[in-house]
């Protein structure tokens, strides 16, 4: 109905008080999100796209955590947000796929009755009504025989099927926004398959937009229709995943892209590195965090951080001061 | 080999911390402990007076300068029977644990690496005598083996020790055997042995040796809780329990028989807890990861 | 690659079975392979598969129930005490999880240099000066860091210090058991280059267990499939990605996920979830979910047949394999 982004993030910065000192785990994020669309976070380990995905949804702690900037899902600014509140949007606005379905599940719990749980202090349903509604669930992302699956144990199914019930308790509600953050890491090649079609399937039925939150370039690259590129806490490329794939211009995200082995390449083809480690986040260097790592650096590059500048193709920016050159063929990497 | 040079290596900021900092309450404890140890060891060259001199004129005297914390009801100076009171409750407390940890610690090691018959069997057999509740039993063997001596004392409370040393070893060992870097040294060929000692060892030794303090203030407790029931020592060398027992029935004419032996009791146990716990978490090596 | 010499390790008929709860799980179901020197055979599948459960047979650290395994010469899977020892040093694995892969309290040097202390082959300037060749050829620099305990090093690091260990004393064959799943996609292409420069530089021959499709192309030789604690496949890894000989073998190379939005989406996903190993079906044990199963499969298990020079299938309707030498492949029934 409405045409308004569904998801604005503006300068979301998320820090830590640790006892090393303040770590900025997010440093200055902003995107927004369509209705039923997909995003892709990706990054690797200490990119901070977990806890940007966290602070989107309100879960960071009110201790010892600092949120600064704005993150407004619908309308409802989420950054300072009372936990009241909060609740009200979590489940019916939004909901979160996490990566270990056996730690989101309760383990004593019938999945019948943690489905029902959402519907019935959410949605006020009665327990004949939840159990109908639960079961229709269970249906909807694929689990067989859902009657008898009602009062199973997560224990009692695989990881794969776990994964579905997690994503069945999640859309219980009907949210607007799926965050779903390493939804596939762990399972089988043959079970992720089948996860990300069944995401793609509800998106569509259920008019929902996703975030894919992965370090997993694979996943994003057939399933998502925008990608954010994270490094140390910043967006250091955004774009359609066509335009970041093949024509990106950080060379963060070129390094990303080639030392990714693919089933294309022959046997024994030599990956191309990123020397170094990622950066210690409570100690960020001067200028561009990528700059120490960066075969194209200059001195421009250790003493002022860019900002992001928008690229030739619509919605793609970057932030680098010295980008690839404008890829016209479109080869990738 | 490009990238060998190329490979920066940089070592988490803060890492070389070990842990939480042990901090100065900790070694003020230590310090206390020490301090009652030596009085222990050293109580007959020190000036205290003879604990078991009877000084008519001092009966439940209120401390002063002749009886710095007063004296009993038969004019026994509390200081004296304080300081060699507590050669009885460290005796315990560590005679006890050596025998408890002797017998338990490398059993519970062994079963841990070893699992299979050997493991269940013994385990089976620790968790049963787990069952029987450690006092009651004590307090019946201590009862029907007479004449009581410290020597007895030990040896009972030790042995009942020994299964809840093997469970907490054996857990503490059951978690680090499964470990990769054990398979690692087996594969290398390190003879079971050498496993042991160096991959074993020295990663229960934090919670073994944590868990021996709590474990002597643990034993240090049940040796007042006897003397409180007459079980302990026999009258008239002092031990704190005894004391405490003795001024039950004079609480009103003599606090500073309750005072003082409690005070001694309670500072000794809490020192031995707070120096116990924090070695645990000072030696944890959970990693911080960024 | 000539015929005619005799492999390296020669596996038959491995059989590892687990008995639990008064059930017994054939995890490891009769696998017979050939790894010759100087080669990389790489070995897939999804979990519940056997592949790990293999290589840990191979090293004796889980209890062969059936089979042999000979390296140059001796069996392995019969040894015991201090010959099995021996036989280790022959030997050696580099484990998933590298934090766990390290005792935490033991210095660097002291670690890599355990294997000498064990056999007391070497005594002081000697073996400091192996320790340092090690810890230098796998890009730590000894002098630094030799002293630093193994809790202070990443993941990355952990994995290289964990290779300079296992090369102590010259193993002639290495097996690799998911030692980059744990690891981000840019260090991941470190530990990759600097395998198969060791492997070069050492005459080392290796088996590589992993379950990312790509990444085991990316060092392998040859691939081996595994499906329920049987070999489906084994041959070449560049026809055999790019002609799979087996339907599962073709299902999962359709569900891997290539960091490429233009990789076309295969149509058919591989639906259900593999069965029980505890209740595997009879004949072939992929004929539940394979869409070309017929009786025949039911009821005889097919045994490894030839389809192309070392190419070997293990079943009734192997499908076509399109060669540059024209070898016609008839698909019966």
């Amino acid at each position: 109905m409405s045409d308004e982004k569904l998801l604005v993030v503006k300068d979301l910065k998320t820090t830590f008080d640790t006892a090393n000192g303040l770590l900025p785990a997010v440093g200055g994020v902003s995107f927004d999100l369509d209705r039923n669309e997909t995003l892709g976070i990706v990054g690797e380990s200490g990119s901070g796209k977990t806890v940007l995905s966290r602070t989107i949804m309100g879960l960071q702690p009110r201790t010892k955590v600092s949120v600064t900037g704005s993150a407004v899902i619908d309308g409802f600014e989420v950054v300072g947000a009372s936990e009241n509140d909060k609740r009200k949007i979590w489940g019916t606005e939004v909901a979160m796929v996490f990566q270990d379905p056996m730690t989101s599940l309760n383990p004593v719990m019938r999945i019948g009755k943690q489905i029902d749980e959402a519907l019935r202090v959410r949605l006020g349903m009665d327990k004949a009504a939840a159990k109908a509604r639960a079961i229709e669930l269970l249906e909807l992302v694929g689990i067989p025989s859902p009657q008898e699956r009602y009062d199973a144990y997560p224990g009692m199914l695989s990881g794969g099927m776990r994964q579905r019930v997690v994503i069945a308790i999640a859309l219980a509600c009907s949210p607007k926004l799926l965050m779903a953050d390493e939804p596939t890491t762990g399972l089988d090649v043959t079970i992720q398959a089948q996860i990300l079609n069944l995401l793609d399937e509800l998106k569509d039925r259920l008019k929902m937009s996703v975030i894919l939150v992965t370090h997993d370039l694979g996943v994003v690259a057939t399933r998502t229709s925008r990608i954010v590129v994270m490094y140390a806490g910043r967006i250091v490329e955004t774009g359609n995943t066509r335009d970041v794939f093949y024509h990106h211009r950080m060379p963060y995200t070129k390094a990303l892209l080639e030392s990714s082995p693919k089933v294309s390449n022959h046997s024994h083809t030599r990956l191309v590195t990123i020397p170094g480690r990622p950066p210690n986040l409570l100690n960020l260097p001067d200028g561009c965090a990528f700059a120490p790592r960066c075969s194209y650096a200059t001195d421009q590059c250790h003493l002022v951080r860019p900002e992001l500048e928008p690229s030739s193709e619509p919605g793609h920016t970057f932030a680098c001061w010295n980008p690839l050159p404008v890829n016209e063929e479109g080869a990738l990497a | 080999m490009s990238n060998v040079r190329l490979a920066e290596i940089q070592i988490l900021e803060g890492s070389r911390k070990k842990g939480e900092p042990l901090g100065i309450l900790f070694w003020i404890c230590v310090g206390w402990i020490a301090l009652n140890v030596f009085v222990a060891i050293f109580a007959n060259v020190l000036p205290f007076q003879n604990p078991l001199n009877e000084d008519f004129t001092a009966l439940n005297a209120a401390p002063s300068l002749h009886h710095l914390f007063g004296a009993d009801d038969l004019g026994r100076d509390i200081l004296a029977r304080v300081a060699y009171g507590s050669r009885v409750s460290i005796s315990v407390g560590i005679g006890a644990m050596i025998i408890g940890f002797g017998v338990g610690a490398p059993l519970g090691m062994l079963a841990a690496y070893r699992r299979g018959r050997f493991d269940a069997i013994l385990t089976t057999v620790m968790y049963v005598m787990l069952a029987f509740p450690a006092i009651i039993a004590t307090i019946a063997v201590l009862s029907f083996w007479t004449p009581r001596s410290l020597t007895k004392i030990i040896i009972v409370i030790g042995v009942a020790s020994i299964p809840l040393v093997y469970r907490v070893i054996r857990t503490a060992t059951l978690s680090v055997a499964t470990k990769d870097y054990v398979v690692a040294a087996k594969v290398q060929g390190a003879t079971d042995r050498r496993i042991l000692m160096k991959e074993l060892l020295p990663n229960i030794a934090p919670i073994g040796i944590s868990f021996l303090l709590i474990g002597i203030a643990t034993v240090v407790t049940l040796e007042g809780a006897l003397a409180f029931l007459g079980l302990s020592v026999t009258p008239p060398t002092p031990s704190w329990g005894n004391m405490i027992n003795e001024a039950r029935t004079i609480l009103q004419t003599n606090p500073w028989l309750v005072i003082f032996p409690s005070l001694a009791l309670c500072l000794f146990l809490l020192c031995l807890n707070f120096i116990g716990d924090r070695i645990r978490t000072h030696f944890d090596v959970t990693e911080v990861k960024l | 690659m000539s015929d005619v010499r005799e492999p390296l390790l020669k596996v038959r008929d491995l059989e590892v079975t687990f008995h639990a709860h008064g059930h017994s799980v054939s995890a490891v179901a009769g696998v017979s392979f050939d790894i010759f020197e100087g080669e990389t055979l790489g070995l897939v599948g999804e979990s519940g598969c056997g592949k790990s459960t293999t290589g840990k047979a191979l090293m004796r650290i889980v209890e062969p129930s059936n089979g042999t395994i000979e390296l140059d010469g001796t069996n392995v899977a019969t040894l015991s005490g201090k010959v099995l020892r021996a036989a280790r040093t022959k030997m050696q694995m580099i484990f998933q999880d590298p934090i766990s892969s390290l005792n935490p309290r033991r210095r660097v040097k002291d670690i890599v240099a355990e294997p000498l202390d064990c056999w007391k082959k070497v005594q002081g300037d000697e073996r400091t000066s192996i320790v340092h060749d090690l810890l230098s050829k796998v890009g730590i620099d000894p002098v630094v860091y030799g002293d630093r305990y193994a809790r202070q090093f990443s993941g990355g690091q952990c994995q290289r210090i964990s290779i300079a260990r296992s090369l102590a004393m010259r193993p002639k064959l290495l097996i690799c058991d998911e030692m980059v799943s744990a690891l981000d996609v840019s260090v991941q292409a470190q530990i990759l280059n600097l395998l198969e420069d060791l492997k070069a530089e050492y005459g080392l021959t290796l088996l590589f267990i992993a379950h990312d499709l790509a990444v085991v192309k990316n060092v392998s030789d040859r691939v081996a499939v595994m499906y329920l604690g049987k070999i489906c496949e084994i041959g070449p890894a560049d026809t055999l990605y790019e002609s799979p000989a087996h339907p599962y073998t073709e299902f999962l190379l359709g569900a891997a996920l290539e960091a490429d939005p233009d990789s076309p989406m295969h149509s058919q996903t591989l639906e259900g979830e593999p069965p029980s190993p505890m209740n595997p079906p009879s004949g072939c044990r992929f004929r539940t979910r394979c869409p070309n199963a017929t009786q025949k499969c039911a009821d005889e298990e097919p045994l490894p047949q030839e389809v192309a020079p070392k190419h070997l299938v293990s079943c009734h309707y192997p499908l076509t394999i399109h060669h540059k030498t024209p070898t016609p492949t008839a698909v019966d029934g």
